[in-house]
């Protein structure tokens, strides 16, 4: 990946929407763990803003008004897609059923097309409506600065997990394991789709401390779906530690949210559960810990960040 | 105390929000529950300002209409989708505007019929703002326009082929015969200043 050298004329194609769909993509990976990227992108953002303003003023015509108004009063309901994945995660717990339900007599599963209303179960009824709009939530989010990297992976990932989710589907002997590991990844992803798509998200971004002064990282918080936290040029791990990553509220003790691993490449991502009831983060940081983690902090920071 | 430590200084006060911001994000969340009278009400705020940037884009009326059309149909869809956190409604509605309206200029320059529709772009003479610009409200937005004009041609004339054309900065830098290097700087420069300016208005 281009570092931040090459990528500082990047931000203001990007803003003005002057780059190409590659070199966006690559700029928006960048963002997600460069604070400084970031920032020139936001500063100047304000610039494309009054561009938009900056043109000659006139009005439209009366009758548009009315077309406008009028062209919204059939259609109250919000739009709901049935996208790939819902019929995916669909079908997958029609083969559960299938499977679970062999034929009395011949000991075969039986072909439906399908599934038995009464026996696939409600949660993933649930699951295949709540899903859709995630999904897209998601993609517009990809709009915020910073967000379309995250949106594109979980693209990727759902196209992965639909293709893995239709083969357990068509193999009639797919066994329970592949089932089970198919589902647990959807729902993994699915969490990720739902802290990013949660409506009371929040982000806190995270710099980089004498300890480990290139290091960056991103956190995506929401009280009611988890965290989903992502770093960046975290030095490698000496035998024996970890990095934990620490909530700070108004509460006087620091919260652990859980440990972290970076690959070898030195970035980590990780999802967490919110701890319920917990008050509004005002703060996070990573410090270095004895492997396992600690209940209170007693290491190096090495990522600090505060809330907005 | 131990979250005290937290010797943060990059993070500045957040975003004020306006009257008219509080304003707009009542209304969506009215029509996020399907209330008319809130759409209504958000129009007659931004239709005005949504049209100006589709007509500046697509240079006809009509087309600017279409625009505003689906802009509004969008936010009526979308109002609970909407998310603060994403900037303002107003800044959402003109790049929702702003967006579709590219998209209708680039397929619009697809079709061949209309190969002969690269108007007047590399006319610099034509870029220049019309002396009867109504001024908007803002004193920002003033500024910006002020400073718009003041810029080197080839800085604006990159700066209004970028956000007003829709050009990627390679295609700019075919249609103006510039070095990519040259028209990145350019833009740079630009919008550097740009924001200078607006700061300044403050
Ligand atoms: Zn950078």
């Amino acid at each position: 990946m281009a570092g931040h050298d090459q990528l500082d004329e990047q931000a203001g194609l990007y803003v003005l929407g002057a780059l190409t769909p590659t070199d966006r993509a690559a700029f928006e990976a960048h963002l997600a763990t460069c604070a400084d990227c970031t920032a020139e992108v936001r500063s100047l953002s304000s610039v494309a803003g009054a561009l938009a303003h900056a043109v000659p003023q006139s009005e439209p015509s009366p009758a548009l008004r009315a077309r406008v108004l009028a062209s919204v009063g059939a259609a109250t309901e919000p739009e709901v897609r049935l996208t790939a994945s819902a019929r995916a995660t669909a079908s997958l717990a029609e083969a559960e059923t299938r499977r679970r339900k062999p034929d009395a007599t011949t000991g075969r599963v039986p072909v439906r097309l399908k599934p038995d209303a009464t026996t696939v179960p409600d949660t993933t009824t649930v699951r295949a409506h709540t899903f859709v709009p995630w999904l897209a939530a998601a993609a517009s989010l990809a709009l915020a600065v910073g967000l379309g990297v995250y949106a594109a992976q979980l693209r990727t990932r759902v196209g992965d997990l639909e293709v893995r989710l239709r083969e357990a589907t068509l193999r009639a002997d797919a066994g329970d394991r592949q089932i089970a590991d198919a589902r647990r990844t959807a729902a993994d992803a699915q969490s990720q789709v739902a802290v990013l798509s949660a409506p009371d998200l929040a982000r806190i971004d995270l710099a980089g401390q004498p300890a480990a002064p290139q290091a960056a990282a991103r956190a995506f918080w929401s009280r009611s779906r988890g965290l989903v936290f992502t770093a960046s040029n975290l030095p490698a791990l000496p035998a024996g530690r970890t990095y934990q990553l620490w909530v700070l509220t108004a509460q006087p003790a620091p919260i652990s949210a859980g440990l972290l691993r970076p690959d070898t490449s030195g970035r980590a991502n990780a999802v967490f559960d919110t701890p319920p009831d917990i008050p509004r983060p005002t703060a996070m940081a990573v410090t270095i810990e004895p492997d396992g983690g600690v209940p209170a902090p007693t290491g190096d920071k090495y990522l600090v960040g505060l809330a907005n | 105390m131990w979250f005290l430590w937290a010797v943060i200084d990059r993070l500045g006060p957040s975003g004020r929000r306006t009257g008219d911001g509080l304003l707009d994000e009542a209304a969506l969340e009215r029509i996020a529950r399907g209330d008319h009278d809130a759409l209504a009400e958000l129009y007659d705020r931004h239709a005005r300002p949504v049209y100006s940037l589709a007509l500046r884009i697509l240079q006809n009326p009509s087309d600017a209409e279409d625009i505003v059309q689906e802009v509004f149909s969008q936010a009526w869809r979308e109002a609970a989708r909407y998310d603060r956190l994403r900037g303002a409604v107003a800044a959402w509605l003109l790049t929702l505007a702003r967006s579709r309206a590219i998209d209708r200029l680039r397929a619009r320059r697809a079709r061949p019929e209309n190969a002969a529709d690269h108007r007047a772009v590399v006319n610099v003479a034509d870029l220049g703002l019309p002396p009867d610009l109504q001024v908007l409200s803002s004193e920002q937005i003033a500024c910006v326009r002020a400073a718009l004009g003041e810029l080197p041609v080839l800085q604006r004339v990159a700066i209004e082929l970028a956000y007003y054309e829709g050009l990627t900065h390679v295609e700019i830098a075919a249609r103006l015969e510039q070095p990519l290097g040259t028209v990145k700087t350019r833009i740079r420069l630009a919008l550097i200043k740009l924001r200078d300016a607006l700061a300044g208005a403050v």
